[in-house]
């Protein structure tokens, strides 16, 4: 496939290296969430499960490659989609520690999916008007799966919040685990505020109010409580500083490519 | 062949209905789920689609054991696709099955307690990358050659699930063939992944057809039932005329000393699979039984409470709906 | 050198099959979004169905093979993304032939929102589907996924038939 031959920066120049940090965020957070969203095929608590969780696995596995596909065009470097996944170091990863959290129980699983989609979902809605117009196409892109993957996630909270006893406890439980890591999400750093400022994303903080907003709907439907803690305690994923998880994950997934350098596959 | 020797059961029905039946096989009508048929249909059609149903869903485990590491972004993607596929298969076989009046749930516990069985092909562990393409050419392929047939089986919601699963099937089985191109034509080490992984599938490849069933009562009853409609042996002899070329089109061996070209029989002679070692694997006795069937036992006992939290959410909605009336 | 009318072009892709569900053709399903000839080289513009969708690859080389055979010897093809892929693209004909495959065609207009609200949920699903087979509305979802991500499981309680519905996008 040819490549697009418009301009993917659109912006100053020296905005490039920004540019390109944000973009693997996307792509990174879509990439790692799909890796564990993938652990579960074939493992899941009925074959529905087993079939929607590899679905969607599959469409942020997709929504990885345009966003890395974009970032390496900003790069301009000649990488590659598939060299930005399979030869970074950790600390060259910019997803949020959020996502690469193991899963946890198939309860825990869901309440991340959650968190993440009705934050993933209000970043791309705003995004799929971004004047730049090659984040703007992606964004739409993705945002038709990630509103369906967020109506579903949210009636799972609701109905096993909202369940018996024990599912209701597991989903507590996970609710619980998973704040602290949630606040990373619209803790805003200087790539963030550059992305901002030139009009391509929107505030985080604005973004944190709908969010919340979504939230507290779903969580009081599902009769689960909002945890009082503070939600950004572990922060530090979008710059690279990650859990002890996240190379372990590396490990796996980018071991055909270490162990055979330069191979086609 | 997902679906391995199956025994037809008996049938004690009344012989004017029975001859009835089987003239309307016999004819080439379809039986669909509301007419009657012979209790002995019903129960060997369950348990032949139950057995096709659970493969697909055992089957997700081999080629599930890579997705995490496969190589490109786009392998994976294809590869997760493959095992979402072959979830919606079971997901089809399962619904058909229940149109003969057993639910999904009493399928999955004779499952999980050995009362039923899958194919002995999933058995088999998946040690390199190379396994995903021997899997998707050898296995899909052998599951066509089998499946193909079956778009004429006499019950209707199997005949039409077959059609729409041998697409998807093909589309799989050249999907893995790409994979095997890239091997055999990569690097020394891929290639040598790639012989590797023919000389471990090809003989539980052939493995899938069943021994011998030409002279088996079993075998007699369902083919006139046309729930079955080629022996195993002339399946097992048509995945090896066509699969032969296509291992030498990647300039990869097969396994065999004595293959060779028929002329007389227009087929290649082969040697059989080790029947043997079938039996012992069909026992229990395979080297990855006990971790195929222990990952699903233990994905449906983890997966109790949250099929628990849906129903009671589900009652409970149905009440505040009546309530609200 | 071949260089056909983009009308007769599009006649051609008409004959590219789905790879997934081969009854409908790649310009039935709304999936070639231009055709033009820009001096002497050929440009078309193909969109992905789902983000995900491991068959766009395929239908890329599908598409190359029809147009080589036909005799076009500079071609290009281009991934559009927008506007983004929606099932109201696909034609009447296809519908038909969705439906004679066993597939209910997509209910237009029904595509998630990621706004699903308390009531919707309390009100269940107030989709009707009709079965591909017999034709009644009398069904049930089984799975909001089927086989492909563009399908769900439903299964009809008159004829008892297991279908696929092919869902609004
Ligand atoms: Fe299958
Ligand atoms: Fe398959
Ligand atoms: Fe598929
Ligand atoms: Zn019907």
């Amino acid at each position: 496939m040819a490549l697009d031959g418009r301009d993917p920066v659109q912006i100053d120049d020296a905005l490039r290296p920004a540019l390109f940090d944000w973009l693997c965020r996307l792509g990174d957070n879509a990439l790692i969430l799909g890796h564990r969203t993938s652990e579960w095929c074939g493992h899941g608590p009925a074959l529905e499960e087993d079939i929607a969780l590899a679905n969607t696995a599959l469409d942020l596995i997709g929504h990885c490659q345009m966003w890395l596909g974009l970032a390496a065009e900003v790069e301009g470097q000649g990488r590659t989609a598939d060299q930005l996944a399979y030869l970074r170091d950790a600390m060259a990863f910019r997803n949020v520690k959020l996502v690469e959290l193991p899963n946890g129980d198939i309860g825990q699983t869901i309440m991340r999916e959650f968190l993440f989609d009705a934050f993933h979902f209000e970043l791309l809605t705003a995004l799929s008007t971004s004047p730049n117009t090659r984040v703007a196409e992606i964004a739409a892109k993705a945002l038709k799966e990630v509103a369906y993957q967020l109506d579903r996630a949210s009636d799972l909270v609701v109905r096993l919040g909202d369940g018996t006893e024990e599912s209701h406890a597991r989903m507590q439980a996970a609710l619980d685990h998973l704040w602290p890591y949630t606040g990373e999400m619209f803790t805003a750093d200087a790539v963030d505020t550059a992305m901002t400022e030139a009009g391509i994303a929107p505030d985080l903080s604005d973004l944190h109010t709908r969010w919340t907003a979504t939230v507290k709907d779903i969580l009081d439907e599902a009769t689960l409580t909002l945890p009082e803690r503070r939600f950004d305690v572990h922060t530090g994923g979008k710059q690279g500083r990650h859990t002890e998880h996240l190379g372990y994950l590396l490990a796996e997934m980018q071991f055909l490519q270490r162990a055979y350098p330069g191979a086609e596959w | 062949m997902y679906a391995q020797m199956i025994k037809s059961e008996s049938s004690n029905d009344d012989p004017q209905a029975l001859a009835e039946f089987q003239a309307r096989i016999d004819r080439g009508e379809r039986i669909e789920p509301k007419e009657w048929m012979p209790e002995g249909y019903r129960k060997t059609l369950i348990r032949q689609i139950g057995q096709h149903a659970h493969s697909e869903i055992v089957g997700q485990l081999p080629e599930g054991n890579w997705i995490t590491r496969a190589p490109t972004l786009e392998r994976k993607q294809i590869l997760l696709a493959k095992v979402q596929d072959e979830a919606g298969h079971g997901l089809y076989l399962y619904s058909a099955c229940e149109t003969l009046g057993v639910t999904r749930d009493e399928l999955f516990e004779k499952l999980h307690s050995g009362a039923m069985k899958y194919s002995s092909i999933f058995n088999y562990p998946t040690l390199t990358w190379a396994d995903m393409g021997a899997i998707g050419w050898l296995v899909d392929g052998a599951a066509i050659m089998n499946q193909v047939p079956l778009q004429r089986t006499s019950y209707g919601p199997y005949a039409r699930a077959m059609v729409r699963i041998c697409k998807e099937e093909s589309f799989h089985q050249r999907q893995g063939y790409s994979i095997m191109m890239k091997m055999a034509q990569g690097t020394p080490a891929q290639k040598e992944m790639a012989q590797d992984a023919l000389n471990r599938f090809w003989y539980p490849s052939l493995m899938m057809f069943g021994p011998s069933d030409a002279e088996s009562v079993h075998s007699t009853q369902n083919m006139a039932w046309k729930i079955k409609i080629n022996t195993n042996d002339e399946l097992r002899q048509r995945f090896v005329n066509e699969t032969v070329p296509q291992a030498e089109y990647l300039g990869l061996t097969v396994p065999d000393e004595h293959l060779r070209w028929n002329d007389d029989k227009q087929g290649y002679d082969f040697s059989e699979p080790d029947w043997d070692e079938f039996f012992e694997v069909l026992k229990g006795n395979g080297p990855c039984n006990e971790e195929r069937l222990g990952a699903r036992r233990k994905a449906w006992d983890d997966g109790q409470w949250f099929r628990e939290g849906l129903s009671a959410y589900a009652d409970k909605q149905a009440a505040r709906r009546t309530a609200a009336e | 050198m071949v260089t056909a009318s983009t009308d007769q072009i599009w006649e051609w892709l008409a004959e590219v099959p789905d790879p997934e569900i081969p009854v409908v053709s790649v310009t039935e399903l709304g999936i070639i979004r231009d055709v033009r000839w820009d001096d002497d080289t050929l440009r078309v513009a193909v969109t992905p169905t789902y983000s995900g969708c491991p068959a766009t690859a395929v239908i890329d080389m599908m598409v190359e093979d029809k147009l080589r055979e036909k005799g076009i010897e500079k071609l290009a093809l281009e991934r559009r993304l927008s506007p983004p892929w929606t099932t109201d693209w696909i034609t009447d004909s296809a519908r038909d032939k969705l439906r004679a495959y066993g597939i209910a065609p997509p209910v237009n207009g029904t595509a998630s929102d990621g706004r699903m609200s308390r009531a919707a949920r309390l009100a269940g699903s107030n989709l009707t589907i009709e079965c591909p087979r017999c034709g009644s509305t009398h069904t049930d979802k089984v799975s909001q996924f089927g086989s492909t991500p563009c399908k769900a499981a439903y299964v009809c309680r008159d004829c008892l038939e297991p279908f696929d519905y092919f869902k609004c996008h």
